[in-house]
């Protein structure tokens, strides 16, 4: 998939390209606003991560003009203003979603590439790893297409992994993805450990390919 | 001590120097007087003095008054002897028939030598009047000291009040004005310059603190937002770092430590932030939001929580509490709320919720009181925890705040009791 992360700040610039193309993403960068209307002019992209505060213009003036060239490109913000407003008019004018900083790097695979699903309207609904079918629309698993029943932090869980497999997923960063708010407590590590043995249960039971793996005590794999 | 208005203050320092004045005055009055009295009544008695002693060359048996009768005098014939001829005045009481008492007279003695013979002439005269009159002067000075301090109070009520009006008007304003507001302080009309002044020194103050009440606000929402990415760009090379297979176990547990105080450090600022947007105003729309519902919403959502250690919830609904407040800082506030009474919790304690029409009340297990004037504090923190930013309920106050009557109050009694009130 092609990506375009328009961003001022060089190296988070380049600590972005450099996840996003460990998951096979063709990944360019705009550092101001009117580089950034060029590219998106001159070219097609699968997904457009966008700042908001740019030299040279404001980001939310750029996703008017993606809308009004009638674009297919997935639009995600990435802010640090993180005020309300924005959110929603950005959300009004048509971006897909929106992220704030600071974000972690394996949440931020998840958002692209619903983003880009989303966007496919004929493409493939389903992620697929090993023998595990996840269906995101209906919140469903299937395992050789016999359905695996979750529950909603579960599924959550599930779909954090299988959008970044075989990367290392530190403890915070599930926990924030999975909890959002809540994980600002000393236990809330102790949650993650809990849930993960849950899913493995049920995903071995299930007769699935795929395992967690701990990786240390920092953090988990999916294999 | 309990301090008084301003007006019993002017009051009571006016009747004490009128009471040392009218006092000073009645003593200085009253000697003059009396000094003029006296010297009155003595020239009458040496008047006398000079016709009885004519009267004595003509008529020597007057010589044998020896008592008061009719004539007011008398003579003493004494012993034989010598005698200086003088003459002496003093005060003295004597008794009268017609008052049935003694009452005062003063007397006049003289000593005087008629024919080898010395005898000592007495004449006396009344005072009664004299002492009537010094009587009236005190009552006079009473009536006029009474008299004194009652206009005065009166004139104090009246005239000072109407006075000090401007002055007054100010104190309320300034006790009702609350920074970041953008109030104003009315400018007292009448004509005193005093009041004037002070309204232009206060008005040149309100503006100054408000500047840097503002100044401070956008400070705080600046340096929030300029540590966003920097802290972003850590996290996500510690990240990238991290994925790296030539590491070793021991390295990889360090570099996620720094990770995990990266995290700390990026909620501390994202509360900040919140708090900051709370008290910007940028929550703008609002809607009916009827908390028994969003209750259940947010319990659901806390229940990986509740249920890790092992916290037993109870709701008790016995009316609906609903306000017009925006949707998401009704789930912060509640959210808040309810996390910070399982977190500061004992383990298997219990969370009891009680909601009625204007009020709504979480209680939570707990064995120490907290400070109740410092609990909703930024950055008061339960020591025990060290990963807690110390905002959650201070951001919980922003918000109430935002919408009044509404307002929370907490106090100790088996257990932390949290209230929202309406």
């Amino acid at each position: 998939m092609k990506i375009l992360i328009i961003e001022d700040e060089r190296e988070l610039v380049q600590v972005m390209q450099s996840s996003l193309e460990k998951e096979n993403h063709l990944v360019e960068s705009a550092s101001d606003f009117h580089t950034a209307l060029d590219k998106i002019i001159s070219y097609e992209y699968d997904c457009i991560l966008l700042d908001l505060m740019l030299p040279g213009g404001d980001g939310l003036d750029l996703l008017t003009e993606i809308k009004k060239l009638k674009k297919q490109d997935a639009v995600i913000i990435i802010s640090a203003r993180d005020a309300v407003d924005d959110k929603v008019l950005g959300l009004d004018l048509g971006a897909d979603d929106y992220l704030a900083k600071p974000f972690h790097l394996a949440e931020l695979n998840a958002r692209v590439k619903s983003a880009i699903r989303r966007r496919k309207q004929h493409g493939e609904q389903h992620i697929s790893w090993r023998n595990m079918l996840v269906d995101p629309e209906n919140r469903t698993v299937f395992i050789e297409q016999k359905e695996l029943v979750l529950n909603r932090k579960e599924f959550d869980l599930l779909y954090y992994f299988v959008t970044n497999p075989e990367r290392l997923m530190t403890k915070t960063s599930i926990a924030e993805y999975v909890w959002g708010d809540h994980t600002d407590q000393a236990d809330s590590l102790d949650f993650v450990y809990s849930q993960i043995k849950n899913l493995r249960k049920k995903l071995g039971n299930a007769g699935a390919d795929a395992d967690i793996q701990a990786v240390y005590g920092v953090g988990y794999k999916m294999i | 001590m309990k301090k008084r208005s301003l007006k019993n203050y002017t009051l009571r320092y006016l009747v004490v120097a009128i009471l040392v004045l009218i006092a000073l005055w009645a003593a200085l009055f009253y000697w003059f007087i009396i000094e003029e009295v006296y010297d009155n009544i003595d020239d009458g008695l040496k008047d006398s003095e000079l016709r009885i002693m004519k009267q004595i060359k003509s008529r020597p048996e007057l010589l044998k008054t020896g008592e008061y009768g009719i004539a007011q005098f008398r003579f003493i014939p004494l012993a034989p002897g010598d005698y200086s001829e003088d003459r002496h005045i003093y005060n003295s009481t004597m008794y009268m028939p017609y008052e049935d008492d003694d009452e005062p007279v003063r007397i006049l003695q003289s000593i005087f030598e008629e024919n080898g013979q010395y005898y000592q002439l007495e004449i006396y005269t009344s005072t009664v009047e004299e002492d009537e009159l010094l009587h009236n002067l005190l009552t006079a000075l009473v009536v006029l000291y009474l008299a004194l301090v009652a206009s005065i109070t009166i004139i104090n009520h009246f005239i000072l009040k109407r006075a000090w009006t401007p002055f007054y008007r100010l104190l309320k304003q300034l006790k009702e004005f609350k920074i970041g507001r953008g109030q104003q302080i009315e400018k007292p009309n009448g004509d005193v310059r005093e009041f004037d002044e002070i309204h232009r020194e206060l008005q040149a103050m309100i503006m100054r603190s408000e500047e840097m009440y503002a100044q401070q606000k956008q400070f705080i929402a600046n340096a929030s937002h300029e540590l966003q990415t920097p802290i972003a760009i850590a996290t996500n090379k510690l990240e990238l770092l991290m994925e790296e297979s030539e590491l070793s176990e021991a390295q990889l547990v360090r570099i996620d430590d720094i990770n995990k105080t990266l995290q700390r450090m990026k909620r501390l600022n994202r509360s900040l932030l919140m708090l900051s947007q709370i008290d910007n105003r940028q929550f703008q729309t609002s809607e009916t939001v009827i908390f028994n519902r969003l209750i259940r919403e947010v319990l659901s959502e806390l229940q990986i929580l509740s249920s890790h250690k092992n916290i037993q919830i109870t709701t008790q609904e016995q009316g609906v509490f609903s306000i017009q407040i925006n949707r998401d800082l009704a789930v912060i506030l509640m959210n808040n709320l309810l996390k910070n009474a399982m977190v500061h919790n004992t383990e298997k304690g219990e969370v009891h919720i009680r909601i009625t029409n204007t009020e709504l009340s979480v209680h939570n297990s707990g064995e120490k009181p907290l400070d109740p004037n410092k609990i909703f504090h930024r950055f008061y923190k339960d020591k025990q925890n060290p990963n807690s930013t110390g905002l959650g309920l201070a951001i919980v106050q922003s918000i109430v705040k935002l919408y009044p009557p509404l307002s929370v109050s907490y106090h100790f009694d088996k257990g932390h009791h949290f209230r929202l009130r309406q």
